[in-house]
């Protein structure tokens, strides 16, 4: 059957963008209104994707929609979905949908503000539903240019420098991919991603098209290819030592920016990894897969050592994520179904319980107009339901059992003890200290900022009121849900990482 | 004799039109007098539109070659297209330059007609002779030009600059072409591989059997003219003084269709030399390691450009110096020496001049508005100019290379066409540059976006910020759509097919 609903999720944001533009300047509200609009219409679409439109029984893409676009270079339309996008085009639709009323507290956000929001939706979704390389990276370029100007003019002081800090990081990643993809496109004569997948599962994707068998700087096709699209996508993710731009980016970024970032523009990275470098060149994933791993266990580890050290509140989130994210790569690497499993709920719980953190530290910093965790205590005593909702994304975020943290990053660490790489039990001892400070870290920061003794001067803050909370509870909702029904996300998943795990593993 | 001296006449109309056109300029203009030299720009724009309705008339005329001297083929049309729009919007820009508003002098839309001429002849001949003639053309008109700023002592300067530069580089040139004429006893490029057999010259593949050191010489000495025609590494040194000194229109002229043309007497000349069918084996393996010459040109000059750009405080300098990198980055194509190697170098030159033409039309606005060029004299104007400024955004962002605009599909043809040419490393070194230029780019972006708007009157030059808008929704469009611009290059390409 013939279904354009992947365009239409994707594309009803860019006609919101123009309704936006088209919007005479004054009318505020009526901006807002059509960029709640238009970030609702995607959600509701995403809904009707997720629970009907999608066959969670089989692993192929589905929605499939291919028409020709560039004759000249044979690039695609070529868009469609599979368990593993599925649960990111819907949190993707939740966040920005969540975004757009959080943002009505951030200053000076006009016409330009939504509009930019729109646009990077576009790119975001465009991302995840691409089958076509060319394609996928359009829609990754696209969203860099509203993520800068998001940061750059509503953000922070120091926004300008964390901005081109963010673009110049990025771009790095991906003009490497983009000479990656050239190459690939001329080895194997197209850009479809399964086409790709297929030809290197067959072993006939290793440069033997290419002038010199595709060898430069005298590194053979295979490895440097790899190198260039992990380095491309581990930016984003992002693994250290490649984090550096995401401290500053997040500190600097206005809240709902901040909780898009976190949310999904750090699930862009893992997801081009499993979707776009680790199956179209598996053999080389399996060379490295012990030093992936070993990377994934250090931003772990040091992720969670640098947030221990932090007094900013925002600051302290970020670098969690550095820690959590480091997850993602040590589960894909350990190449078994747990792991893999693990690390895509991960990806999907990161999602909500750090854009939930990043909301919390929005709606005090929207108060206090600071940061500073040594500087609060007390908060629990005048604002309870703030400090109820917060209570449940920390212990998400930390990995206590009942919540949706904990399910991911068990399912994880015993994927990453399961493999057949011996080594990797050590690894997984390294990670589980990074657990430990974790917990240290959030519960720490927890204590300086709702417990203890009352500060004067806050005795009189407001606690969060309804649009607060209307942005908060599907997130804080979902970690509930997601640590007692975990399948809810995994199910539908299942099929498309077994059959991940198949390629990767180089089984039939 | 008659009847084909007529129908010869007939296929190099666009050049009668245009010939005619500028001349018709000049008498106006002293028809007119100084304070109706608007008019003259008028005529001016009605002659490029004749000549290009003429080219466009010529079609069926593909593959000729007319007085034995002017090839009147696909690849001539597509650049003289080119540069007959790129022309159009110069007299545009300056007509409506709201600094040059007042004392509009017009028998400078003569000279850049006249200097298109010189163009038309470069891009349309195989004749050496010719070619000098058209080439020394364009050249002489552009000094003139240079220099109009006539209150300005840095416009003078750019003139003089740009003389002694032109006049060096040119000489080392027309000694090259005697060099080649001497080893080979004929004027076409098209003959010099084979040899002229009337004459009794050995021709080229010859000369290399007994040794390759006077024919290399030859041919670095021609390339050093086209070097200097589009500012090439290492003899770039007069574009960033000659592009700041002179009228900014001038400049947008020089940037745009100087280097157009260049570019596509470049590619006919190698063409001739290397690529066609006519030429030997025996010059395709001199021409590999010609390749090599040429690469390592086109990443010392996008290199050099992009460094320099990095620490310019003036926008016109930094989009000199980027114009330079832009360089570099078409000769990727040039160096493939292949036929599709010279598509994706078609394709960068067509892209590249839409997207300088619409940066050059915003600096002019911009110039306007502050009287001054400097990147910080632009802190939050895109606020207040919000059509400018967000096609200044666009364009900046296609000449960095981003999706979904025009400048990224072009550098991907690029891309792949340097990889398939085993110009790995070279893609690399763009790929970086691409970097680097992302700096500098993103400057301007963040003077205009990034900061309060200051009080500061904004002036309405409706046509110049129509020119800009106009260039940035092409970039988003046919970055999208390539399709037109393909088939356009696609019939540009004749050249390569003809035996």
């Amino acid at each position: 059957m013939e279904s354009h609903l992947l365009s239409w999720i994707t594309f009803t944001p860019l006609i919101g963008m123009l309704a936006v533009l088209a919007a005479p300047r004054r009318a505020q509200t009526l901006i807002q209104l059509i960029a709640l609009c238009a970030t609702l219409v995607p959600l509701v679409l995403a809904t009707i994707l997720y629970f009907v439109a999608f066959d969670p029984g089989r692993a192929d893409y589905q929605l499939v929609e291919r028409v020709d676009w560039i004759r000249t270079i044979r690039a695609e339309y070529y868009v469609g979905i599979d368990g593993l996008s599925l649960s990111l085009v819907w949190l993707t639709t939740l966040l920005l949908f969540i975004a757009v009323p959080a943002s009505f507290s951030v200053e000076r956000a006009g016409k330009a503000y939504y509009a930019l929001l729109l646009l990077l939706e576009v790119g975001i979704i465009g991302v995840f539903v691409s089958l076509d390389y060319f394609l996928f990276y359009v829609f990754w370029e696209v969203m860099l240019l509203p993520m800068y100007f998001l940061i750059g003019i509503w953000g922070g002081p120091r926004r300008e420098y964390a901005a081109i800090k963010f673009f110049l990081y990025t771009l790095f990643g991906s003009v490497l991919m983009l000479v990656a993809i050239v190459a690939l496109r001329l080895d194997a004569g197209t850009f479809s991603i399964p086409t790709l997948v297929e030809l290197a599962r067959a072993g006939r994707l290793t440069g033997a098209n290419l002038p010199g068998g595709g060898e430069l700087l005298g590194m053979s096709f295979g490895a440097w290819c790899f190198w260039f699209l992990f380095i491309g996508f581990a930016i984003k993710i992002p693994v250290a030592p490649l984090h550096t731009w995401l401290p500053d980016a997040h500190v600097e970024a206005p809240t709902p920016i901040s909780v898009i970032l976190a949310g999904i523009l750090l699930k862009l990275g893992g997801y081009g990894l499993l979707r776009a470098c680790f199956p179209i060149l598996p053999a080389e994933f399996r060379e490295y897969a012990f030093a992936l791993g070993a990377l994934g266990a250090f931003s772990i580890v040091y992720g969670a050592f640098v947030a221990l050290g932090q007094t900013d509140f925002k600051r302290l989130i970020a670098y969690s994520s550095v820690s959590h994210m480091g997850f993602v790569l040590l589960g894909t690497a350990a190449m078994t179904e747990w792991g893999t499993s693990g690390a895509a709920l991960q990806m999907f719980n990161h999602g909500t319980s750090s854009a939930a953190l990043f909301l919390i530290v929005g709606v005090i910093y929207d108060r206090v107009h600071h940061r500073d965790l040594n500087a609060f205590g007390g908060i629990s005593q005048v604002a309870p339901r703030y400090w109820a909702m917060s209570t449940i994304a920390f212990f998400s975020a930390l990995g206590l059992p009942g919540f949706a943290g904990f399910v991911s990053e068990a399912l994880t660490l015993i994927g990453a003890f399961q493999s057949s790489d011996p080594r990797f039990k050590l690894l997984v001892a390294i990670s589980a200290i990074g657990l430990v400070i974790g917990a240290a870290y959030m519960l720490w920061a927890m204590q300086r900022v709702f417990l203890g003794r009352l500060d004067p001067k806050y005795a009189k803050l407001s606690d969060i009121n309804l649009r607060e909370v209307f942005s908060q509870a599907p997130l804080l909702f979902l970690c509930v849900v997601l640590g007692i029904f975990p399948f809810l996300v995994l199910d539908p998943m299942g099929p498309s990482v077994a059959r991940l795990i198949g390629l990767l593993r180089g089984s039939p | 004799m008659n009847q084909a001296y007529f129908e010869g006449l007939r296929a190099v109309g666009p050049e009668c039109v245009l010939t005619l056109a500028a001349f018709v300029v000049l008498v106006a203009d002293l028809f007119f007098g100084a304070r109706g030299a608007r008019h003259a720009g008028w005529v001016a724009i009605a002659g490029l539109v004749a000549t290009a309705a003429a080219i466009l008339g010529g079609a069926q005329d593909a593959g000729v070659t007319v007085f034995a001297m002017v090839e009147v083929d696909g690849f001539a049309r597509f650049f003289k297209l080119l540069m007959t729009a790129g022309t159009a919007a110069v007299v545009l820009l300056w007509m409506f330059d709201a600094r040059r508003r007042r004392a509009l002098p017009g028998e400078a839309f003569f000279l850049l007609l006249g200097a298109l001429l010189g163009g038309f002849v470069i891009v349309g001949t195989n004749n050496a002779l010719l070619f000098v003639l058209g080439f020394e053309l364009l050249s002489l008109a552009s000094y003139a030009l240079a220099g109009f700023d006539k209150q300005r002592p840095a416009s003078g300067e750019a003139a003089i600059k740009y003389i002694v530069f032109g006049s060096f580089a040119t000489a080392l040139m027309i000694y090259g072409i005697s060099l080649l004429y001497g080893l080979t006893g004929t004027l076409d490029f098209t003959r010099m591989a084979a040899g002229d057999p009337g004459s009794g010259a050995p021709g080229l593949i010859a000369q290399l059997a007994q040794g390759d050191l006077p024919v290399a010489l030859a041919l670095i000495l021609v390339l050093a003219g086209f070097a200097y025609k589009i500012s090439l590494a290492p003899l770039h040194f007069w574009a960033p003084d000659v592009y700041e000194g002179s009228p900014t229109p001038v400049t947008t002229f020089l940037a745009v269709v100087s280097k157009v043309a260049g570019f596509g007497a470049l590619l006919r000349f190698l063409a001739g030399l290397f690529v066609n069918d006519a030429t030997a084996a025996a010059m395709t393996a001199y021409g590999t390691r010609f390749a090599m010459l040429l690469a390592i040109l086109a990443a010392v000059t996008m290199t050099l450009g992009n460094l320099a750009a990095l620490r310019q405080s003036g926008l016109k300098r930094l989009l000199a110096y980027s114009s330079i990198a832009h360089a570099g980055y078409a000769m990727i194509g040039v160096a493939c020496l292949t036929e599709t190697g010279f598509s994706s170098a078609l394709v960068y030159v067509a892209v590249y001049a839409l997207m300088n033409a619409g940066a050059f039309a915003v600096l002019i606005y911009y110039e306007g508005i502050t009287g001054s060029d400097k990147i910080e004299q632009l802190r939050g104007l895109g606020w207040k100019t919000p059509w400018v400024g967000v096609a200044m955004a666009v364009l900046l962002v296609s000449l960095i290379g981003l999706p979904p605009t025009i400048g990224f599909y072009g550098k991907y043809r690029l891309f792949v066409e340097g990889w398939n040419a085993d110009l790995g490393w070279l893609v690399l070194v763009a790929a970086i540059n691409t970097l680097i230029s992302l700096f500098y780019y993103f400057r301007v972006v963040k003077a205009l976006f990034l900061a309060q708007p200051a009080s500061i009157e904004v002036s309405r030059a409706r046509v110049v910020a129509t020119l800009a808008v106009g260039a940035a929704l092409g970039t988003l469009v046919f970055g999208l759509w390539t399709r037109p611009l393909d088939q356009w290059v696609s019939s540009g390409l004749d050249l390569l097919r003809r035996g």
